[in-house]
């Protein structure tokens, strides 16, 4: 029982951070039509941003060290204004182009990022504490719970519902709803195309920095790559979840994350080492017998 | 109010418009009659920003509009009912309808005109709540023509409003039109494929066929509707040969 519930929390924990990514993917996927692979990039800048720039071994903090508040509101700074940049760099350019252009477009992106970083910070991974004091463990009678778990359950479930209420009951919204429904119509009413890009792109810049934050809270190391498995499991999810739906990319984040977490916690020990083959077989059943996913959206329809 | 000059529009080697000339006056009716693919659609498109011509000009109370941003052409007062519905189906009747005025943030009025039109489209008014996909279809061709007019246009297009509708709905739809037309100052261009109806409710028409205008003059004069028909269908010798003739 107290193992059953371990593994519950666990879940939560890694499903809240596949959504958020998911969320940050599915954004972009809704309004644009971009299968954004760049997004891990983005993640991977969050948390190379909290340290000074240099090639040494050695991570030594620099925003990494100002009070919590300050550190979150630079980091997210950060990443969105790398979010807006890959957009106006790149693809505010082809707009008009197909969907697979786009994706081709966000790996040459994806790849600009990842060599940006090599150059600046060098190859070697790096260890970096943050928040060191999240890895305490409250005590619930047998029950051990990391407080960095608790946090990141609770991150989510904030920006999850700041970014519900920001698309139910504000202006701007109701008009990015109605644009990832159908862009042409939004615009012919005069909602602004660019704008509500801007802000998908800031959007899932603000996903990408507390992703980012939590993973190397997390994980405690700096590597060129860290945010890519990231990425590839909330591109997973968003693909579970059903493309183009906000609810669904969720939904898929958890559902990926307790599929991931339940088979390493049950499978016999031998068959552990390939938990993810189990994984992405269950997401090729999925494609399979649901292939518009968990939750389908109407608003799949190309845009002409 | 809006002047459109030798119009051309190709989607990659296809021609969809080629020299159109089209005018229309304040607070006219006019009707676009065309078989379907005469590229009725894509002038409508071309008008309010949604598709970049090859050629040719747009002017809209005096000012050149081509190569506007459709948001901005919307500012312009120019408003699009699109063929083929376009509601945003997961939102609400609510939020569909205001959706024009959340976007040019001009909230004076909207409440008032809500109200207006609700007086209009009663239907909508009870299914206020509910996503605008779950609405009949005559309920969708009622709730996109209110939320055009949300935006306070003073040109509205209107494109095939009768496709896909119960010819009773199509009247009211007219009717409706014709009434906003007289109590808003509205100017009308309204694309058609009954020449009935548009013999009914329009002051001038023009007829399209392969992207070309090929006839056009006042309602009145048209009343038989034997030139129509040849244009339409192509049974006029004058106008094939103008086809023919046409680079």
């Amino acid at each position: 029982m107290i193992n059953l519930i371990q593994t519950l929390i666990d879940a939560l924990a890694l499903g809240s951070l596949y959504a958020l990514a998911a969320l940050g993917i599915g954004l972009l996927f809704g309004i644009l039509r971009l299968i954004n692979f760049s997004y891990g990039d983005l993640i991977t800048l969050g948390a190379y941003a909290l340290i000074v720039p240099s090639a040494d071994a050695v991570a030594n903090m620099f925003i990494g060290n100002w009070p919590a508040a300050l550190m979150i509101v630079a980091v997210c700074l950060i990443v969105v204004i790398a979010a807006l940049l890959s957009d106006a760099l790149v693809f505010s350019h082809i707009r008009r182009a197909e969907p697979s252009t786009l994706m081709i477009a966000s790996f040459a992106v994806s790849y600009v990022i990842q060599n940006g970083i090599l150059m600046v910070y060098g190859a070697r991974p790096k260890s970096a504490n943050l928040w060191s004091d999240l890895s305490y463990q409250i005590t619930f009678g047998e029950l051990h719970i990391p407080l960095l778990q608790i946090v990141t359950i609770a991150a989510t479930l904030v920006l999850m519902a700041g970014l519900t209420l920001l698309l139910k009951r504000t202006s701007l919204g109701i008009q990015m709803r109605a644009a990832a429904e159908d862009f042409k119509m939004a615009r012919y009413l005069g909602v602004r195309g660019n704008m509500v890009i801007g802000l998908a792109f800031a959007l899932s810049g603000v996903l990408a920095a507390v992703a980012a934050l939590l993973l190397l809270t997390q994980t405690g190391s700096l590597s060129q790559t860290m945010g890519t498995p990231l990425m590839l499991f909330a591109f997973i999810a968003t693909v579970v979840g059903g493309m183009g739906s906000l609810l669904g990319a969720a939904a898929g984040g958890f559902a990926v994350a307790f599929a991931s977490v339940f088979l390493q916690a049950y499978l016999p020990e031998e068959f552990r080492p390939f938990r993810d083959s189990f994984v992405f077989a269950i997401v090729i059943l999925m494609l399979l017998f649901r292939p518009s996913g968990l939750i389908p959206t109407k608003a799949l329809v190309e845009r002409v | 109010m809006l002047e459109i000059k030798g119009l051309a529009v190709s989607y990659g080697a296809t021609t969809a418009l080629a020299g159109v000339a089209l005018h229309v006056e304040a607070q006219e009716a006019v009707c676009v009659v065309g078989p379907n693919g005469a590229g009725k659609s894509t002038l409508m498109a071309a008008i309010a920003g949604g598709v970049s011509p090859r050629a040719g000009s747009i002017t809209y109370e005096g000012k050149p509009i081509l190569g506007m941003r459709p948001e901005n052409i919307a500012r312009q007062g120019i408003s699009l009912v699109p063929e083929g519905r376009h509601v945003f189906g997961t939102l609400t009747v609510e939020e569909n309808l205001f959706i024009g005025t959340y976007a040019m943030a001009d909230r004076r009025h909207a409440a008032a005109d809500a109200e207006m039109l609700l007086g209009y489209f009663p239907r909508l008014k009870e299914r206020w709540r509910q996503p605008a996909g779950r609405l009949s279809g005559g309920e969708q061709q009622m709730l996109v023509i209110a939320r055009a007019l949300m935006t306070r246009p003073r040109l509205l297009l209107v494109d095939e409003p009768s496709l896909g509708l119960a010819p009773k709905i199509v009247d009211t739809v007219y009717e409706t039109l014709l009434s906003l037309r007289r109590e808003r100052q509205l100017t009308l261009l309204i694309n058609e494929q009954s020449s009935e109806r548009m013999l009914r409710f329009s002051d001038r028409i023009y007829v399209i066929r392969n992207g070309r205008i090929l006839l056009h003059g006042r309602t009145e004069e048209l009343r038989d509707g034997e030139a129509i028909a040849r244009a339409y269908f192509g049974f006029d010798d004058k106008a094939d040969a103008a086809l023919e003739a046409a680079p």
